[in-house]
């Protein structure tokens, strides 16, 4: 059974489904049984979240996607 | 529809995230949006190269991380470890409780979105220097494993982690520091450490 400061060292590997099974069922049975890591984990679980949505709210310049489809060249519209 | 029509289709689909990303890269909507045509045509010419059935997601990212490299001259390899300063862990979650919940109007479930505005997490990443910063966007904002972003930069996937874990907890830093010049942290509400 992990303990807390094991659980806290793998918690960042385990947001980026980066460990293995074994130490995935590890961390989520520890999880299950302390509310200290559980909050660290739903704290960082919403953070990423977060930057991932607000890291990519981004509008898009006028006519870009014309422009891109523009470096695809003439065969785009004929045969292949 | 011809390979090359597929290509064309399934390319465009992933337009708006590489665009993202090239803001967050290149900190400018000029240089940004000429990173992705730069890609797109490199990528277009490539086309030979690219077989159907890989990751054209990861191909196309790869292509715009090392164009991005190249023309800027990003120093990948060397990293300035000086550059960031070494944050205890768990930052900013050990400061939450300073977070002066009489001036955060929002439910209890919105609070933490509302508590970071667009810019400040916008800022946060592009204020890591880019070393940490491009590892930091191919995880956090793109998603992809720890395996695609060594191959991608072509270094250790130890030194992808170790830079990811590094460049995160600065941004986190500077989160709270821009909580803090707004007024909404509080201080004296932190426990005592240690
Ligand atoms: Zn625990």
């Amino acid at each position: 059974m992990a303990d807390c400061q094991e659980t806290l060292n793998e918690l960042e590997r385990f947001l980026d489904s980066e460990l293995s099974p074994v130490r995935v069922a590890e961390v989520i049975g520890h999880l299950k049984g302390c509310s200290d890591c559980q909050g660290a984990y739903e704290f960082h679980s919403e953070l990423r979240t977060i930057i991932k949505t607000k890291a990519q709210n981004e509008d898009l310049p006028k006519g870009f996607l014309d422009r891109l489809l523009g470096c695809f060249g003439d065969e785009v519209l004929g045969a292949d | 529809m011809g390979a090359r029509e597929n290509f064309t289709t399934d390319a465009m689909q992933y337009a708006p995230q590489l665009f993202a990303t090239a803001m967050r890269m290149t900190r400018n909507r000029a240089d940004a949006e000429d990173l992705v045509q730069e890609t797109f045509l490199k990528g277009w010419r490539a086309f030979g190269s690219y077989q159907e059935g890989t990751n054209l997601r990861a191909w196309l990212f790869r292509i715009m991380t090392n164009t991005f490299i190249n023309k800027y001259n990003a120093q990948q390899r060397r990293p300035q470890e000086s550059e960031l300063d070494d944050v205890e862990e768990l930052f900013l979650f050990r400061r939450m409780g300073a977070f002066d919940q009489s001036k955060i109007n929002q439910s209890a479930e919105d609070q933490m979105f509302q508590l970071f505005t667009d810019d400040e997490v916008k800022n946060a990443i592009e204020a890591l220097p880019e070393t940490f910063r491009i590892p930091v966007l191919l995880s956090d904002v793109d998603g992809f494993t720890y395996k695609e972003i060594a191959e991608m930069l072509d270094i250790p996937i130890g030194t992808v982690m170790s830079r990811l874990h590094r460049g995160r907890k600065a941004m986190q830093k500077m989160l709270y520091e821009y909580a803090k010049d707004r007024g909404l942290v509080d201080e004296s509400l932190l426990d005592p450490q240690d």
